[in-house]
């Protein structure tokens, strides 16, 4: 094959050893730099915020913005994120777990229709819906109510989190349940027994997705909470937002706060979490 | 019982939420598409009325055009550097996983968070990236990227790409690292360098991580708004204005639930259109 040396050149340096490594290490600077940036700021007083040149290290590292935000609204939202995400997480996986478990070992007449229906779901753009679920919630009067909202995170998180369930109960072999059921177990015995146990990680990266799912939540909850009573935190993150200034240093904060549960659940169970969204993604 | 029977009851809950959180909401949509509703005065039927409506609205073709813009430009960015990125850390031997940690976590920050992260980062006043381009020399003075439109919609397909790009990268680099090490083996030893085995084996191989990441990014950068709504909200004037944000404003602006209704049926259809042609391609790999 004749290669012109200008190629040879380029040949050479994309398959050096250290290339991959100075790539990467180019990607997770760009990567983690917003992250980073917005740390520091969180630690700046209100007015370095605004000076120019722009400090990259606070100059008097501070906790005042720390102390505003908690004296804002921001801990009542952030209240109200932990208790909406994690009642939909809870509820979410009470139906999620026996519906997959069904549709894997058990299927019926009809029960690939509602697999492909799930699927399908997810094409239907939650915005279109804006309409039709505010008429819903106004009528039953649960506008600006926990359950409404919940209502809303179970129709966004649950399909995708049945795919994944499902993945995860497909792996499992049937004839143990089987030797199970011969051994005197009832069907749903063996589900709580046998199934669940040893799927522990994949329901516990399920539940994790279903969180951080509904923790980000954002154009529901803006449309359908008029008081911070039960506004997530997604939505008190614009307190410090006003029409003329934006108090950064106080934003980057809660930026911090709101980023915080994702960033801890990647650190400590990211294997989990890519296992359980790389199985439900691709088994498409 | 019979196992088909027991199958139907344990997966009634979920079937019943179908039911009530998917296919009556859609009727609700297309009903409501075709009627007069305001909550006070009696509910008429007005036939295609708020279609012709909407389509006649000349912020809906701009909202169109800016929505196609922001998919494509979200879509292509994602997918490149997530691409490239997964290429890069599967060479990578040591500290792969610390690599890989920094690399998604920005998937960790919520959208609107990210909107407002980067809208600090390029501001005019206090932004690091317009500091470093003027203390730099390369432009005389801070420029205001949210007063240009071409910039505005820059800025916006940019943070969000951010967020979307680990998603991408975790699921090619899966798909990278499915493939047998053999065929690299033998490709080397026919005397391909590097550059022809990722563009025939690796790319060709991990197709289908590729069109799945890619069917997610615009399905998903084509309905969102957070990133938008946080930076910009539509400006300056409509240079960023989508249509998720024209439909939030058809309800929460002017009240008017048969536009906003009839909106979302088009955005459907739109949306169905392109993930249909999509999923047939990825179905026939």
């Amino acid at each position: 094959m004749a290669s012109s040396p200008k190629s040879n050149i380029l040949v050479r340096i994309v398959e050096h050893k250290l290339t991959p490594y100075v790539v990467t290490a180019v990607f997770s600077f760009f990567m983690i730099s917003p992250i980073i940036l917005m740390l520091f700021n969180s630690f700046k007083s209100l007015a370095e915020a605004f000076i120019w040149p722009p400090t990259l290290f606070p100059v008097n590292p501070t906790l005042e913005t720390y102390q505003r935000v908690l004296g804002s609204t921001v801990p009542l939202t952030m209240r109200n994120s932990l208790i909406l995400s994690l009642t939909t997480t809870f509820l979410v996986l009470a139906i999620a777990l026996p519906t997959a478990y069904a549709l894997s070992k058990y299927p019926f007449r009809g029960s690939k229709m509602i697999l492909l229906f799930y699927l399908a779901s997810r094409i239907v753009p939650p915005v279109s819906l804006l309409v039709p679920f505010y008429i819903m919630l106004s009528l039953l009067r649960l506008i600006d109510t926990y359950l409404g909202l919940i209502l809303v995170y179970i129709y966004i998180t649950l399909p995708i989190i049945i795919w994944v369930i499902k993945g995860f109960f497909d792996e499992f072999p049937k004839d143990l349940i089987d030797s199970a059921l011969v051994d005197g177990c009832t069907r749903l015995g063996a589900f709580f027994r046998i199934v669940l146990p040893t799927s522990a990680v994949g329901v516990a990266a399920s539940g994790i997705i279903t969180f951080l799912w509904s923790w980000n939540e954002f154009l529901f909850p803006m449309v359908f909470t008029t008081s911070s009573n039960v506004a997530p935190l997604t939505t008190g993150v614009f307190e410090f937002v006003g029409d003329e200034v934006i108090e950064w240093s106080s934003l980057s904060a809660v930026g911090i706060f709101a980023s915080l549960p994702a960033i801890i659940f990647f650190i400590f169970a990211q294997k989990y979490i890519i296992a359980g969204l790389t199985k439900g993604a691709l088994k498409l | 019982m019979k196992d088909s029977t027991f199958g139907f009851l344990v997966a009634l809950p979920g079937t019943l939420y179908i039911l009530a959180l998917v296919a009556f909401p859609l009727g609700l949509l297309f009903w409501l598409s075709f009627v007069r509703f305001d909550f006070y005065s009696p509910i008429t039927f007005v036939g295609l009325s708020n279609y012709m409506r909407v389509i006649e609205d000349r912020v809906f073709w701009i909202a169109l055009q800016n929505t196609i813009v922001y998919t494509v430009g979200v879509t292509i960015i994602t997918m490149l550097l997530g691409i490239l990125m997964a290429a890069a850390v599967s060479r990578i031997r040591t500290f792969s996983t610390f690599f890989r940690t920094i690399l998604i976590l920005p998937w960790a920050v919520p959208l609107v968070v990210s909107g407002l992260v980067w809208r600090w980062m390029l501001d005019p006043g206090v932004g690091i990236y317009n500091y470093l381009l003027v203390s730099s020399g390369l432009i005389g003075k801070a420029i205001n990227i949210f007063g240009e439109p071409t910039y505005a919609m820059i800025a916006c397909i940019l943070s969000d790409s951010w967020t979307r790009i680990p998603f991408t990268f975790i699921l090619v680099l899966a798909g990278i690292q499915s493939i047998p090490i053999d065929l690299y083996e033998a490709a080397r030893v026919d005397g391909a360098n590097m550059i022809h085995s990722f563009k025939n084996i690796t790319l060709p191989l991990s197709q289908k991580s590729i069109l799945t990441a890619a069917l997610f990014n615009s399905m998903f950068s084509f309905r969102t708004i957070d990133v938008i709504w946080s930076m910009t909200r539509g400006g300056p004037g409509k240079a960023t204005y989508v249509l998720g944000i024209q439909l939030v404003d058809y309800l929460v602006m002017y009240q008017n639930l048969g536009f906003g209704a009839a909106l979302g049926v088009l955005m459907l259809i739109l949306v169905s259109l392109f993930t249909t042609v999509m999923i047939y391609y990825l179905l026939k790999r």
